[in-house]
């Protein structure tokens, strides 16, 4: 009998808890140990965020779900790694501390034979100054109840729209290294639609405020991509989209001070700026949780366990831009250290990033960091829940199932306005995700074909089914193991 | 505002029946480069 413990029950700690629950006789253990009391569906935030959803329309409850499954959940939160044991435990484990109920602050020794770590980021606000979500008239939408927040506020703007007064709108990424672009991308594009909705476009301006080089870069370094007949990069796609919707934008900025309705940044040429706003959305910079690993006398390991995130099976050695490749990505996720310990979706670290970095006059790092989605998130945690479930059967098999992201195909379907027969959306497709020069030396990257982009009414009507989708799929409805990651 | 988008192209971009066969295509194109497979790069 094996117990496998799953820290964490976003799309990667869920989609491995569920394939494992599924695939694994019921003598062997899944444990999924998470703070949070709902399952999230992430990618529709932006849709709570300008109030044409609810937060209920992409939450449930796990426990339920769970318990009805035969997996077990603790609703916890990691506190330090013990991968090998302490001096009273001989069994690997996680220390936890529960957050709700009688048992609130109890710790709790969580052993384990495998664990499968699925933390995801820590949303680092703190990492600018004056970010917080709800503060100085700065917003979120990276949880559903910070876009719920987000959307009260904006509507409050509305209203003020309505009686007359003038406004800015900022919405982009509030840190230097901030990820997750897409996000903002489509914020910027549902909050432009719902204002013309309110029939007050005319009284905003909306500026887009990135750590991006070029428009389109979404951490990913842009793309080259089919679009209808023509061939375009990523750039000249979404500068279309923008001058066609009026927002203007600021690039290479990073966002460094937030006060009440003023963000303080500093551009790549090492000049210092201000942009002023009624209403601003900023995604954070994403950080590790600040884990601690110990070893059976209490020695401190955590430099083998994590890197900021979890080390995993990439090649973490310096190097410059010019000498990264994909074979430096990794392929299984399992720790090189302790062979029972993987870390799928955001939870690894990445060797690098993908975006090509760059520094202001300043020194300061201003580069987007790279984004990994939902979709990525979710292969890798099945590929790692496979690979477990091989090592139960033969513990000294070799890990077949592979997933590079410099060998994986990743969807974006990002809404550009919500409406079943006045909204958009902007499909984009790419592979590989980590752009291989070698292979595809003329497309910067990439495959054409299968990396293209297509703008319109059935894009959003494909985010809204995948919205349906993937909620039956984490509810583990009958059949749900056919719809893939 | 910068019109960079046609009136045709706009038309083609928002008419139903033109995006419902869109949003089929859309579908199987996206579920082919999904379920396409994944793997690694370092024996490749």
């Amino acid at each position: 009998m094996s117990k496998i413990v799953v820290l964490g029950a976003g799309i990667a700690g869920h989609v491995a808890a569920s394939h494992l629950r599924r695939k694994l006789p019921k003598e062997h253990e899944v444990v999924v140990v998470s703070p949070n009391s709902n399952y999230q569906w992430i990618p529709s935030n932006i849709w709570v965020g300008i109030g044409r959803m609810k937060p209920r329309d992409l939450i449930f409850p796990l426990a339920p779900l769970y318990a009805k499954k035969h997996i077990d959940y603790k609703q916890a939160k990691a506190i330090s790694f013990y991968p090998e044991g302490d001096n009273e435990e001989q069994k690997p484990y996680v220390l936890v501390e529960y957050v709700t109920g009688d048992e609130k602050g109890k710790q709790e020794k969580v052993t384990y034979d495998y664990l499968i770590n699925a933390t995801g980021p820590k949303l680092n606000f703190e990492g600018t100054e004056g970010l917080s979500p709800g503060k100085n008239k700065a917003h979120s939408v990276c949880t559903y109840t910070h876009a719920q927040e987000a959307w009260v506020a904006l509507e409050e703007v509305i209203k003020q729209m309505k009686q007359g007064k003038k406004v800015k709108i900022l919405i982009g990424t509030g840190h230097a290294k901030a990820t997750c672009q897409g996000a903002a991308f489509e914020y910027i594009l549902n909050v432009e639609q719902e204002l013309r909705r309110h029939k007050v476009r005319d009284m905003a301006e909306i500026t887009w405020i990135s750590n991006e080089y070029q428009l389109g870069d979404f951490g990913m370094d842009g793309m080259l991509l089919s679009y209808g007949s023509n061939i375009m990069k990523s750039n000249e796609m979404v500068e279309m989209v923008f001058e066609d919707r009026g927002i203007h934008w600021i690039l290479g900025a990073g966002v460094n001070k937030v006060e009440d309705g003023l963000a303080h940044y500093e551009t790549l040429d090492g000049e210092y700026k201000q942009e002023s706003y009624d209403f601003a959305m900023l995604i954070p910079s994403f950080s590790g949780h600040g884990f601690k690993a110990y070893d059976k006398n209490g020695g401190d390991i955590t430099e083998k366990l994590f890197k900021g995130f979890m080390i995993v099976d990439a090649d973490y050695t310096p190097k410059p831009y010019e000498e990264w490749t994909v074979q430096d990505w990794p392929e299984t996720y399992q720790n090189p250290s302790y062979a029972n310990i993987f870390a799928p979706g955001i939870a690894f670290a990445p060797p690098h990033g993908i975006s090509k970095p760059r520094k202001s006059k300043n020194g300061t790092d201003i580069t987007p960091a790279p984004p990994r989605t939902g979709m990525p998130s979710g292969i890798t945690a099945k590929l790692v829940a496979d690979n477990i479930i091989e090592m139960i059967k033969n513990p000294s098999h070799e890990l077949h199932h592979k997933g590079s992201m410099g060998n994986m195909g990743a969807a974006c379907i990002a809404s550009a306005g919500f409406g079943m027969t006045k909204g958009s959306g902007i499909s984009i497709t790419t592979y590989p995700i980590v752009p291989d020069f070698k292979k595809y030396p003329d497309t910067h990257g990439r495959k054409l074909g299968k990396t293209f982009g297509s703008i319109g009414l059935a894009g959003h009507w494909l985010k809204l089914a995948l919205h349906y989708a993937f909620i039956y799929k984490a509810k583990m409805k009958p059949f749900w193991w056919l719809i893939p990651e | 505002m910068t019109r960079r988008i046609s009136k045709y192209k706009r038309f083609m971009m928002m008419n139903p029946i033109v995006q419902f066969f869109k949003f089929i295509f859309l579908s199987l194109k996206v579920l082919v480069i999904v379920a396409g497979g994944h793997g690694g790069t370092r024996k490749a």
